[in-house]
């Protein structure tokens, strides 16, 4: 790799490997904030120059940070950004050499776009770029402030009085959903699986104890198919949304799809949009990543010492186990992501 | 006091320690910069400090100072992840030899301004030791004495890598009071603790299944205490002398343990190295694993299942990776080899049909086609030419060249015939096994580091440079297993611990006979000083029969016979001392003691074994043994260990013989057995 990374890149990176910053959301919102950063401060002549900075920045970030795919999401968000305002900057330029009039009409420019999109010149450049694009960065950073209060929204319209839902591990957004849901509704139960090794299902359980009128049963993964056959709803967060509508999410995700499937309880994620990746599930070995040996069995014990250990961090599950995405857009099926998909990214920045 | 100002966490890293045990390799460069899973063990103890909160460290080297600088220029260049954050300064050179005279300068250099944290730069972990810093910052606030904590980890007792250790501690306020390290290959008999501990503590406990990874705490006090005390050379050192004059330096230290779930080793030796290797690859040390990217910014692995961990850039078929092992970028490996539980450094070629087990190859190694490699660390740039079989124990260092069809076992083995000359060291002529390889011998005479002490314990087991081996090795087992090179201490080992009593009363008696066959005295007072040991341990009347014959055949002089006559020398013996041993030998039940007696003296020297059949009849024809009890011997001899069966065998001729001869003098019989 020549492209030399920013202090800030190597700082996030870093950041990242210790875990002084954590979970999806805060991973977005710092990328966001670098790349709002170069758009800002680094020098760069015209669009292409600039994609070529932000590409070069999010290979580096993907090469060092594999299994974090929202760093390349928001990149890829921020050059599907560039593209447009080039685009609609540059039909407002031509809009103005060959037409007195000073407003676009709809019509003008959607018959524009088309004839260029052929073959746009990026390296062209262009006045005011910078400064609709920190616009528009502004709408991004809103929209991604605001998605985790867009998503609880809907909790009213999936969770509804007397249900029994079920959920796994802990995710900002489903506790989020979760509050908002106890607050509206009444005689909820919401069952805990804690999630081992790392049982952060437990911290999800204390957090929601603090709100008063509902009943909260933990219970270890292995009980997932036991409880199943009484749950009206399971309510998971994932860690991403892969091109097929399959999710990579906390290992034990499998287990509580198929449960749920052999009962036909319907299975809501919940999953921003910036959580949308366009990948395929193809090398098997690096979809994972495999934690920390110590917590599966004792260092000390002496199966330890011919045993080989492993604690994955992730499974995968196959979208025809998902029933609905909630996202901050509104709900989608599975099937449905693909589409969403090629609203978010432009399609040559699939590969970065 | 600097209490405005936001005080800095400092630490202090010791490069070079334990260099003696790392030959060949520490001949030709720092030991700090030794690949460890191809990271080399500096950077683990850097990133350690960097999780841990620390701002600025001092690295002190001794040798290869440049070395060390470079090598932090690069991860700074190559963003290592400890360069975030993190000042690294290094400091050292001719002046500072060892731990005492970098503690030393550190004092009069004036850097270190509060609490600071000191490692080893051998020391693999990934704990976070905040804890352990806060927790030595109150003892301080109570203690104002308090000159350091020393950290520690619980271990499983199974397993010597030569780090552990035993303490006592008070209970209360976790102050240390005792603190001696333990053998690296054996069991210790029996310890010995001031009855002041005790005396003067109302609570105290003992720790024996501890690793000292080389973690401590330090206050500012612990450097001018070194100032003050120039015969302080290593951290042992400092542990004694404080506990020793504890009221006269008004100093104390005190213990943390490291949480179960945070891991903890050091590196100091060849076994302790495979061991941290494996850990690693099995991800006991998360998050130092090689696919996290710890040293470099980008990843280099793709993690397969069963612990593979290969480079993108690696040219490896699949088939060739079995299980924990590593392969670096640019690495080639042809079809038709297998590797397992192996480390491969970058650029490394290996040939077709090789067989690698327990292999840490650094870079730039190429191996010949059709080659075995077995527990051996193979240095950078070497090349092991085709149809070589090394096996447990062997290192090579840097730019050997290895002839076609060598086989090797045990060897350490160096590029150039004058290794490094060090002062009190003249030039030994090495031998020669190749135009570019050379055997180093691994005995540690005159090792500089190796404490000097009677009293130290240590300084008796490094008679050579602990090699690999098989890794998992309970301690009972190990103590049977012997190093090739040790040969004075195999036959004393090689003895199936008995309880402790016992094994002294044997120990005596074997003294008292050597002194009466020596000295031709009467056997009369060799029974009595028998006996009186007898009393003093409480033997029983079996296991002194039993003990008086092992005794007999313990004597020198059958051990290690003229000519290797065993039979002569046994009879010189039994001329001498057969009365003692008659005196014991009455009944038929001593005669089953004294052949089981024989029986072990069997598996343990192997003239004697040879000779079973002549030995046993000499103690019939000497009347010591009745037919009868050969013959119940005989039969409860079992088939089905192997050594019995062995022995059985070799007694079958003489058994046949007895039965014959009984059956034919029937009356001479009756008499026999009434004697």
């Amino acid at each position: 790799m020549k492209e030399q990374p920013l202090k800030e890149v190597t700082q996030l990176i870093h950041a990242i490997k210790v875990g002084m910053v954590e979970g999806s959301y805060s991973i977005t919102n710092k990328t966001l904030d670098i790349f709002k950063y170069i758009i800002m401060s680094k020098s760069w002549e015209n669009a292409d120059a600039l994609m070529q900075i932000v590409r070069a920045q999010c290979r580096i970030l993907q090469a060092a940070l594999p299994q974090e795919t929202v760093t390349a999401n928001i990149a890829r968000r921020i050059l599907k950004l560039i593209r447009e305002e080039f685009d609609l900057l540059h039909a407002k330029v031509q809009h103005f050499a060959d037409d007195s009039q000073a407003s676009l009409s709809l019509h003008k420019l959607v018959t524009q776009t088309s004839e260029t999109n052929i073959c746009v010149d990026y390296s062209l450049p262009q006045k005011g770029l910078r400064e609709a694009l920190l616009d528009h960065l502004q709408e991004v950073e809103t929209e991604l402030e605001t998605s985790s209060e867009n998503v609880c929204v809907q909790a009213e319209e999936h969770i509804h009085s007397s249900e029994i839902i079920l959920t796994l591990g802990h995710s900002r957004s489903v506790e989020n959903f979760l509050k908002r849901a106890i607050k509206k509704r009444q005689f909820l139960t919401i069952i805990v699986a804690e999630c081992a090794p790392a049982c952060r299902g437990h911290n999800l359980a204390a957090s929601l104890a603090n709100e008063k009128k509902v009943e909260l049963i933990v219970i270890p993964d292995a009980a997932i198919f036991a409880m199943m056959s009484r749950v009206n709803k399971v309510i998971i967060g994932t860690h991403s949304v892969l091109a097929n509508g399959g999710l990579r999410a906390a290992c034990g995700a499998y287990t509580v799809g198929l449960a749920a499937k052999h009962y036909s309880v319907p299975v809501i994620v919940l999953a921003p949009m910036y959580k949308l990746s366009p990948l395929h599930l193809c090398e098997q070995d690096a979809f994972n990543m495999v934690g920390c040996a110590e917590d599966v069995i004792d260092y000390d014990s002496l199966a330890a010492r011919e045993a080989k250990v492993y604690s994955p961090m992730f499974d995968y599950v196959p979208p025809e186990l998902v029933t609905l995405f909630i996202s901050n857009n509104g709900g989608h099926a599975p099937s449905y992501v693909y589409r969403l998909l090629t609203e978010l990214y432009h399609p040559e920045d699939l590969e970065i | 006091m600097a209490q405005f100002e936001k005080q800095i966490v400092q630490a202090v890293l010791i490069a070079d320690n334990n260099v003696w045990n790392f030959k060949p390799l520490s001949d030709e460069g720092s030991t700090a910069l030794l690949p460890l899973v191809n990271v080399s063990m500096l950077d683990y103890a850097l990133i350690a400090l960097n999780r841990s909160g620390v701002e600025e460290v001092f690295i002190y080297a001794s040798l290869y100072l440049a070395d060390i600088r470079n090598h932090i220029k690069q991860g700074i260049a190559m963003y290592a992840s400890w360069s975030f954050k993190m000042t690294v300064h290094v400091i050292g050179g001719e002046g500072c030899r060892c731990f005492g005279d970098a503690m030393r300068d550190l004092d009069s250099k004036a850097l270190i301004r509060g609490n600071f944290i000191l490692l080893g730069a051998d020391t693999v972990t990934n704990a976070d030791l905040r804890p352990v810093l806060e927790q030595h910052k109150r003892t301080a606030k109570f203690d104002k004495g308090t000159a350091a904590t020393l950290v520690f980890k619980e271990c499983s007792n199974n397993l010597r890598t030569g780090n552990e250790l035993l303490i006592a501690v008070d209970k209360q306020n976790t102050r240390l009071h005792y603190h001696q390290r333990l053998r690296l290959n054996q069991k210790e008999p029996r310890y010995q603790l001031p009855l002041d501990i005790f005396l003067g503590n109302s609570c105290v406990s003992l720790h024996h299944n501890l690793l000292d990874p080389q973690i401590a705490i330090g206050s500012p006090s612990m450097l001018s205490l070194f100032s003050d005390n120039f015969d302080f050379q290593t951290r042992d050192d400092f542990v004694r002398g404080l506990l020793i004059n504890e009221e006269l330096l008004d100093s104390r230290i005190y213990v943390a343990m490291l949480p179960p779930a945070q891991y903890a080793h050091k590196v100091n030796s060849w076994p302790s190295y495979q061991l941290v290797s494996r850990d690693i690859i099995n991800r006991w040390a998360y998050p130092l694993v090689p696919d996290m990217g710890v040293y470099r910014l980008q990843q280099q692995y793709v993690f397969h299942k069963d612990n593979i961990y290969k480079s993108h850039e690696a040219m490896v078929p699949k088939v060739s990776l079995h299980e924990n092992s590593v392969v670096q970028a640019g690495s080639h490996v042809e079809s038709g080899t297998v590797i397992r539980h192996s480390v491969i450094g970058a650029n490394c070629r290996i040939g077709k049909n090789c067989q690698l087990n327990n292999v840490f190859l650094m870079a730039d190694v190429t191996i010949g086609d059709n080659c075995r490699l077995e527990h051996c660390v193979v240095g950078s740039r070497s090349v092991i030419n085709e149809l070589c079989e090394v096996s447990a124990g062997c290192v090579f260092g840097s730019n050997c060249i290895l002839p076609a069809k060598t086989k090797l076992s045990n060897t350490l083995v160096t590029s150039s015939s004058n290794t490094q000359s060090s002062e009190d060291h003249e030039a030994v002529e090495l031998e020669a096994i190749g135009p570019q390889a050379y055997i180093v011998s691994d005995l540690t005479t005159g090792d500089p580091d190796a404490d000097s002490d009677g009293e130290d314990l240590l300084a008796q087991q490094t008679l050579c440079i602990p090699k690999m081996g098989e890794p998992v090795r309970q301690i009972d087992e190990l103590s049977d297993y012997s190093f090739n090179s040790d040969e004075d201490e195999d036959e004393s080992r090689a003895v199936t611990p008995l309880p402790d009593d016992t094994n002294i009363f044997l120990s005596e008696v074997i003294d008292s006979l050597t002194r009466g066959f020596r000295e031709k005295s009467n056997p009369d007072f060799l029974i009595l000083e028998i006996n009186s040991s007898r009393y003093a341990y409480n033997m029983s009347l079996k296991e002194v029969n039993f003990n008086v014959v092992k005794a007999v055949f313990g004597i020198q002089h059958i051990l290690e016979p003229a000519n290797d006559n065993v039979m002569l020398a046994i009879n010189a013996v039994f001329k001498q001392l057969g009365p003692v041993v008659s005196n014991y030998i009455k009944s038929e039940d001593a005669m089953l003691d004294c052949l089981n007696a024989l029986e072990d003296v069997c598996e343990e020297n192997p003239l004697v074994r040879e000779k079973i059949s002549q030995v046993v009849h000499y103690l019939y024809d000497k009347d010591f043994v009745s037919e009868d009890a050969i013959l119940a011997w005989h039969e409860q001899l079992d088939i089905d260990i192997e050594e019995q069966a062995h022995l059985k065998k070799s007694l079958a001729k003489l058994v046949d013989w007895l039965n014959q001869s009984s059956e034919e003098e029937d009356d001479d019989d009756d008499d026999d057995d009434d004697e």
